[in-house]
C-alpha cells in the first residue's frame, strides 16, 4: 500500500548557505513586531504595562553579561538536539528522538562520572565523560536505527515511543542504583566530582559546552555541505530511488545517520550534567529534545541557521521567566508568547524551495 | 475478572486517543501531518468542559470541544497550506500554544464540577456474560466513536469524497484535472481532523475523568499521531492501536496491585514498549506472509 | 553562492576564536564556591546598615518576597496550598511585592528564576518544592544577604532554613478512620512516584488503619505522574474493581480520584485540600496544609532581622499541635464512634503519648526497620525508603 505523500516538510532540499530572500525590511519588522503587539493587547487586558514588561524582558536577556550567558546557556542543548533532528532530516528521516537520546546520554555520562571517573583529572575525565554521553545517545539512536533497518519500522513513531521509555529508564536508575546515598533517598544521582565540571565563563553560568555545540554545528554543516559523504546523504534525502539506483547502500546510511544523531543528542545530555546540573534528576533536560527539534525545523534543518533559531528559543525561554515574575501572570502566559512569536515567524516567510 | 477489567479499561482510556488518531488519519490522508493534535485535544477538553459548566449539557460540550479543536487546527491549516510553513515546526508550535492557551484560559475551571457523560448500559447486550461489561457499558461518546470507525472507512474507501481526499495526499494532478482545488480539500481534512481531536479531548474531560486540569492530555495527542503511522493510515488499525495503548495503560496499574515485585518504572514503560512490539509483529507479517493482498482487502480497492 | 559560504564559515571561525579567547577568562568551578557572583545585581547599598544593627541583618531591606512553585497554583493540591500562603504574605506586608513563578522545573533552571527575583529586589525567597533545594543552596551561597525558606528540605545553610509540616500525622488519623470504615478491609492509595514524602504518607495511612483494624491492607498504585487525570481514573477504577472501598491519594490534582470514587459509591480520604464538596456521600476526612500563618510569621521574622537563631534557622517542622497541618471535618456518613476514636487518637498524638511509627515497625518483607522502643527522627521519617507491613505494592527498583 502506498503511503500518502506529504506536502514538503523541509526534510529534503539543498544545503546551501543562508538562503534568505531579502524581503523589504518593513515586512520582516512586521513579522517580528506583530506577536508583541498582539500579546501587548492581551497584557493590557490584564492590567500589565506591556512596554515596561518588554523593557525588563530585554534587560534580563541582553542587559548584562549574566543575562546573555543565560540565553546562550539555554540555547546550548537546543543546538545539539537540533542537530540530532537536522542531520537525519537531510537524509529524509524524521528523528523526534532527541529527547530520549539526551536522557540516555545524560544517564551514561553521569554513570561514568559517578562510578568510574571520580578521581580522574579534568583533562582526561571530561573527554571520557563526553564520550560516554555520546555513546549513550548513540546506543539509543542505534535502537531506532535497528528498528528502522531490520524491523522496517518508521523512525518517527519508534523515536517518539522510545522517548517515553528513555525517560522512565532514567527514573529507574535515579530511583535505584544511581541514587545518591547522601540525598535522603530522594531520586537524584550523587553530585559528580568538581574536576568533571566544564569550565564556566566568569560572571555567568555559561560553560564551554556552548562552544562544543557551536563547533559540532559547524562540523555537521561542513560534512553535509562539503564532503562526499554529505553529498550522498543529501541525495538520499532528496530522492531515495535515485540513491538506490546509484548503488548506494541506503540502509547503511540510514543506520549511521541515526546513530550519529543519537550521539549528538547524547553529548547534549553530557553537557547538561557536566556543565550546569552537576547531578542527574528525573527531570534533567525534559523537553529539550522537542525544543531542539523545533529549532531544527524552524531553520529548515540548516545546521548554521539552527544556531540562530536555538538562540531565539533560548531567548524566549529566559525572557519568559521575567515575563512571569514581572507581570504576575501565570507561567502559561510565557508559553503563549512563545507560540505567537513562532507562529508569526513560521507564517511570515515564504516556503523555502525544495 | 482481571482480563475483563483491563479490556474495559482499554476502551475507557483508549477512546480519546482513538478519536484523536482518527482525526490525524484524515489529515494525513490529505497530506498534512498535524503534530498540533495534542493542542487540539487540550482545546477540546477545555472547550467541552467549560461549555458543559455553562450550559449543563454534555452534548453541547462535546460539540464545543470539537469546534475548539477545529479552531486550533485552523491555524495549522492556514500556516501550512496557505503560507507553506514547515509542517512539523508549525505543528509543534501549535502544540505548545495549545498547552499555554488552555492552561491560561482554563484556570477558573479547575474547581468546577460537572455531571458530564456517564456509562449507559445497553439493554440486553450488556447482560451478555464477560463481553457485556467490556463492550456495552460505556459512555455515549465511546459508542459514537466506535461507530465512527466503519463510517470513516466507508467514506475514505467507498465514496467519491474519499477518493478526492486521498488524492489530495497522493496524486494532486488528478484533482487539478477534475477541477478541484487540492488546497481546499486539505483545509477541510485538517479541520475535520482537529474537530475529531477536539471530541477526543471532550471524551477525556467529560466522560473519562469528569474534570479539567491544565495539560491533562499528558501526551495522548502525541501518541495519537504516532499511532496513525502504526495503523498504516487505516481507521480500523488506528482503533486497534489506540485500544492496545489504553489496555497497556490499564494493565500496568492492575499488575502493580498484584504485588509481583516488578519495579513500577518498568511498568510505566509497558504501554510504549507493547506498542513497539505490536508494531514489529504487524510489520513482520505484512512483509512475510500476507503482503499486498491483505492490505488491499483491508483498504478496499482504493487503498493504494 | 560559494563566496557567501566562505564568508560565513570565516565569520564562524572568528566567532569561535573570540570564544576561545574568552575561555582564558573562565574558570572551573572549584570545591565550595559555585559560579562566580552574578554580575549586574544592583547591589543597593543598604543605607541603614550602619544606623541600625538589626536592619543590616540578612533578609532585611528587601522590596519583594519571591515564591517559586513546581506546578501551578490551580492544581488543588500541593502548590495551591503554598500559593495560599503567598497570598497571606501579600496581605500582611503591603509594602513587599510578592513575586511568583510557577512550573519552575527541579533543575538548575530554578537558579535563574531565583537570581531574577533577587535582582528584582527580593531578600526573602521561598523555594517550595523538594527538588528546588540544591539550586537554592547554590543561589544562597552566592547571595549571603538573602534568606531562603525551603519547603521540605533536609539540608540547610547559613542563610537557608527549611520548613515543613508533619502531614503524616493527620494522614495517620485518616488511616484510623478509614480502617474503621472499610468493609472489605482493602484501602487504595494512588500516588505518583516512590519518593520519601509519598512513602511516608502511605505508611502512616496503613499504620493508622492497622492500629484499629489488623486485617486492613493498603494497595498502592503508582501513576508515574503528579497529575494525569486519565491515569488517575484508570487507577481508581482498577482499585475499585480489585475490591478497595476507600480511596486516597498523594497527587497534585486530586479531583478526579475523589469524583470517580463518589460515582462508584466508594469512600474517599482527601489530601492537600478539603474536597468534601466533591463527595457528599463518600467523604471520610482529609489532611491539609495550613501555610498562611506560618509563612507570615517566617517573613516577619526575617524582615525584622531575627532569622539567625530563630526556630526557622534550621529544620522547622510544624505539627498538628502547631496547626500547620490539619485534619478536615468529617463527612456526613462517618458514625460518631469513629469520630470519637479519631479525636481521641488526635489528642494522644498532640500530647505526645502516641508516635505513629513507634517501634517495632516492620517492612513488607517482615524486616524490622524501627526497633522496639525506637521513635524515628524527622530525618529518618523524611528519608523513608520502604513500605510497611500491610501495604501491597512494589517500590524496589
Amino acid at each position: 500500500m502506498k503511503q500518502p505523500t506529504f506536502v514538503p516538510v523541509g526534510v529534503s532540499g539543498g544545503i546551501g548557505p543562508f538562503r534568505s530572500n531579502w524581503k523589504p525590511l518593513f515586512k520582516q519588522l512586521l513579522v517580528w513586531l506583530s506577536p508583541f503587539v498582539v500579546f501587548g493587547v492581551f497584557l493590557l487586558f490584564y492590567h500589565v504595562n506591556p512596554l515596561r514588561l518588554y523593557g525588563s524582558m530585554v534587560q534580563s536577556t541582553f542587559g548584562d553579561l549574566y543575562g546573555l550567558g543565560e540565553v546562550l546557556l539555554k540555547a546550548t542543548p537546543f543546538i545539539l538536539t537540533g542537530l540530532a533532528a537536522a542531520l537525519p532530516a537531510k537524509a529524509g528521516l524524521v528523528n523526534v528522538g532527541g529527547e530520549g537520546q539526551l536522557a540516555i546520554g545524560a544517564l551514561f555520562a553521569t554513570g561514568s562520572a559517578v562510578f568510574l571517573l571520580e578521581r580522574f583529572p579534568a583533562w582526561l575525565g571530561i573527554p571520557i565523560m563526553l564520550l560516554a554521553g555520546a555513546l549513550g545517545g548513540a546506543l539509543w539512536g542505534m535502537l531506532i536505527a535497528a528498528l528502522k533497518v531490520k524491523g522496517r519500522l518508521n523512525e518517527t513513531i519508534t523515536s517518539v515511543l522510545l522517548n517515553y521509555v528513555a525517560g522512565y529508564t532514567v527514573a529507574f536508575f535515579v530511583h535505584g542504583i544511581l541514587k545518591d546515598p547522601e540525598s535522603f533517598n530522594w531520586p537524584y544521582s550523587p553530585e559528580i566530582a568538581w574536576t568533571l565540571r566544564l569550565p564556566i565563563f566568569d560572571g555567568t553560568r555559561l560553560h564551554v559546552g556552548f562552544i562544543i555545540a557551536i563547533v559540532l554545528a559547524i562540523v555537521v554543516w561542513y560534512v553535509l555541505a562539503k564532503t562526499r559523504l554529505g553529498f550522498r546523504i543529501r541525495v538520499l534525502g532528496s530522492n531515495r530511488h535515485a540513491a538506490e539506483r546509484a548503488g548506494m547502500n541506503v540502509n547503511r546510511t540510514y543506520f549511521w545517520v541515526l546513530v550519529a544523531a543519537g550521539a549528538l543528542a547524547g553529548i547534549a545530555g553530557m553537557i547538561e550534567i557536566s556543565g550546569i546540573e552537576g547531578r542527574l534528576r528525573p527531570t534533567t533536560g525534559v523537553n529539550y529534545g522537542y525544543f531542539g527539534f523545533l529549532a531544527a525545523m524552524l531553520a529548515w534543518n540548516h545546521p548554521l541557521k539552527l544556531l540562530g533559531t536555538s538562540f531565539l528559543l533560548g531567548m524566549i525561554s529566559v525572557a519568559g521567566n521575567t515575563l512571569e515574575i514581572g507581570s504576575g501572570l501565570p507561567a502559561s502566559s510565557a508559553t503563549i508568547l512563545m507560540g505567537l512569536v513562532l507562529l508569526f515567524i513560521l507564517g511570515g516567510r515564504r516556503r523555502a524551495k525544495r | 475478572m482481571i482480563t475483563a477489567d483491563i479490556l474495559t479499561g482499554a476502551i475507557r482510556s483508549g477512546t480519546s486517543v482513538m478519536l484523536a488518531s482518527q482525526g490525524e488519519l484524515l489529515s494525513e490522508r490529505a497530506g498534512v501531518i498535524n503534530l498540533g493534535t495534542e493542542g487540539s485535544v487540550l482545546a477540546g477538553a477545555l472547550g467541552a468542559f467549560a461549555t458543559t459548566v455553562w450550559t449543563g449539557s454534555p452534548w453541547l460540550g462535546a460539540l464545543a470541544g470539537g469546534v475548539c479543536g477545529l479552531l486550533l487546527s485552523a491555524i495549522h491549516a492556514f500556516l501550512v497550506i496557505s503560507r507553506g510553513a514547515n509542517q512539523l515546526a508549525t505543528g509543534l508550535t501549535i502544540m505548545f500554544l495549545g498547552i499555554g492557551a488552555t492552561s491560561f484560559l482554563g484556570r477558573d475551571f479547575v474547581s468546577e464540577q460537572i455531571v458530564g457523560f456517564n456509562p449507559v448500559a445497553i439493554p440486553v447486550l450488556s447482560d451478555i456474560p464477560f463481553l457485556g461489561d467490556i463492550l456495552f457499558n460505556h459512555d455515549p461518546l465511546t459508542y459514537l466513536s466506535v461507530l465512527l470507525v466503519p463510517c470513516l472507512w466507508y467514506v475514505l474507501f467507498r465514496t467519491r469524497i474519499g477518493v478526492i481526499l486521498r488524492s489530495a495526499g497522493e496524486r494532486e494532478e488528478v484533482l487539478f484535472a477534475s477541477g478541484i482545488n487540492p488546497k481546499l480539500v486539505r483545509y477541510l481534512a485538517v479541520l475535520a481532523g482537529g474537530f475529531l481531536a477536539g471530541v477526543g479531548g471532550a471524551q477525556l474531560s467529560l466522560a473519562f475523568t469528569h474534570s479539567w486540569v491544565e495539560n491533562m492530555a499528558q501526551g495522548r495527542g502525541v501518541v495519537a499521531v504516532a499511532l496513525v503511522i502504526f495503523a498504516s493510515w487505516l481507521p480500523s488499525r488506528a482503533m486497534l492501536g489506540a485500544y492496545l495503548f489504553g489496555a497497556a495503560q490499564a494493565l500496568q496499574l492492575t499488575v502493580q496491585q498484584q504485588g509481583l515485585g516488578i519495579s513500577p518504572f518498568f511498568l510505566f514503560m509497558v504501554p510504549y514498549v507493547l506498542t513497539l512490539v505490536a508494531l514489529l509483529i504487524v510489520e513482520r507479517r505484512k512483509h512475510s506472509n500476507t503482503p499486498e493482498a491483505l492490505s488491499r482487502v483491508l483498504a478496499g480497492e482504493g487503498g493504494g | 553562492m560559494d563566496k557567501r559560504l566562505g564568508k560565513i564559515s570565516k565569520a564562524m571561525m572568528y566567532g569561535v576564536l573570540a570564544m576561545l579567547l574568552l575561555i582564558t577568562g573562565c574558570s572551573q568551578p572549584s570545591g565550595n564556591s559555585g559560579p562566580a557572583e552574578s554580575a549586574g545585581s544592583n547591589g543597593e547599598p543598604s543605607a541603614s546598615a550602619y544606623t541600625d544593627a538589626v536592619a543590616g541583618a540578612i533578609g532585611t531591606g528587601g522590596k519583594a518576597v519571591g515564591f517559586i512553585f513546581v506546578g501551578t497554583k490551580d492544581d488543588y493540591g500541593y502548590n495551591q496550598a503554598a500559593y495560599q500562603g503567598s497570598v497571606a504574605v501579600e496581605k500582611a506586608f503591603p509594602n513587599l511585592k510578592v513575586l511568583r513563578a510557577e512550573n519552575v522545573p527541579e533543575t538548575a533552571e530554578a537558579e535563574r528564576v531565583m537570581e531574577q527575583m533577587i535582582k528584582d529586589g527580593a531578600k526573602i525567597i521561598f523555594p517550595t518544592s523538594y527538588g528546588h533545594l540544591d539550586p537554592a543552596l547554590n543561589v544562597a551561597k552566592r547571595h549571603p544577604d538573602v534568606v531562603f525558606f525551603h519547603q521540605g528540605g533536609l539540608k540547610t545553610a547559613e542563610n537557608l532554613g527549611t520548613y515543613f509540616g508533619t502531614i503524616w500525622e493527620p494522614v495517620y488519623l485518616a488511616g484510623v478512620a478509614a480502617g474503621k470504615m472499610t468493609k472489605t478491609n482493602k484501602l487504595g492509595y494512588i500516588v505518583s512516584v516512590p519518593i520519601p514524602q509519598v512513602l511516608l504518607n502511605v505508611n502512616a495511612f496503613e499504620q493508622g488503619a492497622k492500629s484499629v483494624n489488623p486485617k486492613a491492607t493498603t494497595t498502592v498504585v503508582f501513576t508515574g505522574s503528579w497529575c494525569d487525570p486519565g491515569q488517575q481514573a484508570n487507577a481508581a477504577n482498577s482499585l475499585i474493581d480489585g475490591g478497595a472501598d476507600v480511596l486516597t491519594q498523594h497527587q497534585d490534582c486530586t479531583k478526579t480520584v475523589i469524583e470517580t470514587a463518589e460515582r462508584n459509591n466508594v469512600m474517599t480520604v482527601g489530601y492537600h485540600a478539603d474536597a468534601s464538596a466533591l463527595a457528599p456521600n463518600g467523604w471520610i476526612t482529609g489532611s491539609v496544609w495550613n501555610w498562611p500563618d506560618l509563612f507570615v510569621d517566617m517573613v516577619k521574622t526575617a524582615e525584622e532581622g531575627k532569622f539567625k537563631g530563630s526556630i526557622y534557622d534550621g529544620k522547622y517542622r510544624g505539627t498538628l499541635k502547631d496547626n500547620v497541618v490539619q485534619l478536615t471535618d468529617f463527612g456526613k456518613n462517618v458514625p460518631d464512634d469513629v469520630k470519637a476514636l479519631v479525636e481521641e487518637t488526635k489528642t494522644k498524638l498532640i500530647n505526645g503519648e502516641l508516635h505513629p511509627f513507634a517501634g517495632p515497625v516492620k517492612d513488607q518483607n517482615g524486616k524490622v526497620r524501627y526497633k522496639e522502643g525506637e521513635n524515628p527522627t524527622i530525618e529518618q521519617l523524611e528519608s523513608m525508603d520502604f513500605l510497611v507491613e500491610g501495604v501491597i505494592g512494589t517500590i524496589k527498583s
